[in-house]
């Protein structure tokens, strides 16, 4: 006797859209900070909210994932990993794009609620960052649009060098409270700005 | 100690997580006779002084398997290249 065709019932999926709310809101208050000779050393101010996704090269598919992420401006996280963030998008915008601009290619997730992106930039930003990391920040080794893993007071950071004094860090967004409470003391000698 | 990362550049040792020996070798049978083998293979190390490799997970980095060479004695290190290279170069699988 043939069997009856197995018919799977089309499940009902909602889609819940939560916005995104920056763990710094409270933390990150605005005002200037710290050493008060002059202008600031370095300022500081969160990027949110910015759409943020990983992106994972299949295996052989390194070379083929980078031409698609060209126009993208990803930053290197690792072998064939990449970091793709953007502006003004909503949510879930930039996570659903690649992931189609890159099927079969790449695996992509979304960090938006994940991660944290602080930019610092100004004259004693490099003073301020070496006092966490041993990559070598001069402009000849770590030139702008250069990205490390590495690590700040046990924190993982990614940081992305984004002009000659201004560099962006992100961080876990679990993290982002004592990072930023720490970075902010490391730039307390300089004197700092929140914006 | 400094590591070269073939991925991150030059980095501390503090960013690096130590498996040990890289030339252990994993038996290729599953036959209870090779029990011998197997308990070898999970449980004995050697302790060597002079030139080591070493796997190395840069979990403060990159997160890659790396291995490591370098001596035990005086800490100089010898090179430091990924796993896959590490296979290749030994006539294992990538
Ligand atoms: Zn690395």
């Amino acid at each position: 006797m043939p069997k009856a065709p197995v018919r799977s019932k089309p499940v009902a999926v909602a889609e819940v859209i939560l916005p995104r709310v920056s763990p710094l809101a409270d933390v990150a208050v605005q005002g200037r900070f710290g050493a008060d000779r002059g202008a600031p050393g370095v300022t500081f101010s969160v990027r949110h909210p910015l759409s943020i996704a990983t992106v994972i090269a299949r295996a052989g598919k390194g070379k083929a994932t980078a031409q698609a992420l060209a126009e993208y401006e990803p930053r290197w996280a690792g072998p064939d990993q990449y970091f793709v963030v953007a502006q003004g998008r909503g949510e879930g915008a930039l996570y659903r794009e690649l992931k189609s601009a890159l099927d079969g290619i790449a695996s992509v997730s979304d960090q938006s609620h994940g991660r944290v992106i602080i930019r610092i930039e100004g004259p004693k930003v490099r003073n301020v960052l070496a006092k966490g990391t041993p990559v070598d920040l001069h402009a000849d080794e770590f030139p702008a649009g250069k990205s490390a893993l590495t690590q700040m007071a046990h924190v993982g950071v990614h940081m992305t060098r984004v002009g000659e004094d201004a560099f962006e860090l992100s961080v876990f967004r679990g993290f982002s409270e004592s990072f930023w409470e720490w970075i902010t003391e490391q730039a307390e000698e300089f004197g700092y700005q929140v914006r | 100690m400094l590591i070269p990362c073939p991925h991150c550049g030059t980095r501390p040792v503090e960013e690096f997580t130590f498996l040990g020996d890289a030339s252990v070798k994993r038996p290729a049978s599953n036959d209870p006779s090779s029990m011998e083998q197997w308990y070898d293979y999970v449980y004995l190390r050697n302790n060597p002084k002079g030139r080591f490799d070493e796997f190395v997970h840069h979990s403060g980095g990159c997160r890659a398997w790396l291995v490591i060479s370098r001596d035990t004695e005086t800490h100089e290190v010898f090179g430091c290249v990924t796993v896959r290279d590490y296979g290749k170069t030994k006539g294992g699988k990538a």
